[in-house]
């Protein structure tokens, strides 16, 4: 129940705060203490804007009987996004390597380009563990001349993605085989990927929700945009799907976030189920 | 080879003056019709010229960006010009019309598919039923419950109950109810009908 008496401008009543958290960790375990305030309360507020909810009563009656329970869901995708590391969501990765970019080079020359993009690469995990898994796991890695493209509208993230430093937490899914190859461990803590990585990624500054500033993005192969579009509103969602559309190769492939679904964004591009994963496709025509 | 330096910048291709993109929409070449619809995207005065093109209109890709671009310009214009395609044969077309519709303001959009609601066709009833479960709007709630206590349609009510359980509203339970009464030898009534009082329980 809204407790307007005790509410403050900066998001829920105290008493609503509660009452959404006991909610949230019984549906879903999930548990935030008074500690994640400003984090529920901005996220929560995001999603009572974007489904038109006057009052977090009827915010909560929405999460609570929705017959699909989509909007819980949308709602945990956005609490649960947490910092990246290096081979998340690897199944993606290796469809990449296992069966996507067999099928783009099938009617290529050897010595031909295939570009990938990384949109929304943040601090740089997503395009090295991609770097990663084509040197290591694509038997056809030296038949072509692959680039990697990586964006982001966050220059500050960027700066350090072209830096390449992290720490342990975000090569807990790396091999120490691979972490031996590809970095060089600065002191106890950090580790530098390899320059020649560093060198061979092209990091732009990009917001993609710009028509101008994507204009240049053409003839990708792969694109990998995961977990970025759920910051988006449904045209949001709509637009980008188009600029992905344009900026793609036909036969090109999209790779979105596990919790993430084209066909709710956009009727262009068609559902490709592989061993690994389903990608999404723009048709030949 | 291998990893190259991707060839730095990804320069803008050079975009073809083509004219004006009104007259582009006519043009044989797709790219050069889905270029031009989203050059017209938020240009009131295109909205003919994009609700006009939409049902002749074969290549998907064109079709998305000739809605985005409605969508865009979002005014009432935009929504009275593209509500006839709920009446169209083309699923695609019509399923299109309906999720441009739902991200047009509501505000804008309820107006003008309200009235639907009384169509005699009832098979626009169910598509008006739908997309108005789908407007955040403050008279979502009373259209879809008028529905269920005055449409003679049983297939038009069920939209609506669906909806209903969609926008997750337990004090729509009454009027569900009273549903069950108008329709009592209705199993399908019935089955959803017990499927919103389950719903509307809560866990």
């Amino acid at each position: 129940m809204s407790d307007p008496a005790n509410k403050d401008d900066s998001g829920l009543s105290p008493a609503d705060y509660e009452t959404f958290c006991t909610y949230l960790r019984e549906r879903t375990g999930l548990s935030f203490t008074e500690a994640k305030r400003y984090y529920v309360d901005r996220r929560v507020a995001e999603r009572m804007a974007a489904v038109g909810a006057d009052s977090f009563r009827d915010y909560l009656n929405l999460l609570r009987f929705q017959a699909s329970g989509e909007e819980l869901q949308l709602l945990v995708n956005l609490m649960t996004v947490n910092e990246t590391y290096f081979f998340r969501e690897k199944y993606q990765l290796d469809c990449l390597v296992n069966s996507a970019l067999d099928e783009v080079v099938r009617a290529r020359r050897p010595g031909s380009r295939v570009r990938i993009w990384s949109a929304g690469c943040a601090t740089g995990e997503e395009p090295y563990s991609i770097a990663i898994m084509l040197l290591e796991y694509w038997k056809r890695v030296d038949e072509f001349e692959i680039e990697l493209y990586a964006s982001d509208i966050d220059s500050r993230v960027l700066a350090r993605a072209r830096e390449g430093i992290y720490e342990e937490r975000a090569l807990h899914a790396v091999p120490q085989e691979l972490v031996a190859k590809y970095f060089t461990q600065l002191d106890s803590r950090r580790w530098q990927i390899m320059e020649e990585l560093r060198e061979s990624i092209d990091f732009s500054l990009v917001n993609i929700a710009d028509p101008k500033q994507v204009a240049g993005f053409q003839s990708f192969d792969v694109i990998f945009c995961r977990n970025l579009l759920i910051y988006f509103d449904d045209l949001g969602r709509r637009q980008a799907a188009a600029m992905f559309y344009e900026a793609l190769s036909p036969c090109g492939f999209i790779a979105l976030g596990h919790s993430e679904s084209m066909s709710r964004m956009s009727s262009l591009f068609v559902p490709r189920r592989f061993p690994d994963a389903i990608l999404y496709q723009k048709p030949q025509t | 080879m291998a990893l190259v330096k991707p060839r730095k910048p990804v320069e803008p291709i050079p975009t073809e003056d083509g004219g004006d993109p009104l007259l582009r929409l006519e043009d044989a070449d797709p790219a050069r019709r889905r270029a031009a619809a989203h050059a017209l995207g938020g240009r009131a005065d295109a909205v003919d010229a994009l609700a006009k093109r939409l049902p002749r209109e074969q290549d998907a890709s064109v079709r998305e960006a000739l809605l985005t671009a409605l969508v865009l310009t979002g005014t009432a214009d935009a929504a009275r010009s593209i509500l006839p395609l709920l009446a169209s044969e083309d699923v695609g077309l019509r399923n299109g019309v309906i999720e441009s519709l739902q991200q047009m303001p509501a505000a804008v959009v309820m107006p003008e598919v309200a009235p639907l609601l009384r169509s005699d066709d009832p098979d626009l009833r169910i598509f008006a039923a739908q997309l108005i479960g789908r407007l955040a709007h403050p008279d979502r709630l009373p259209s879809l419950i008028g529905v269920l206590e005055r449409d003679p349609e049983v297939n038009v009510c069920l939209a609506a109950v669906e909806a209903l359980m969609e926008i997750g509203r337990p004090d729509a339970l009454p009027a569900l109810e009273r549903l069950a009464t108008r329709f009592p030898d209705d199993p399908f009534v019935a089955f959803s009908v017990d499927a919103a009082r389950r719903l509307f329980s809560g866990p």
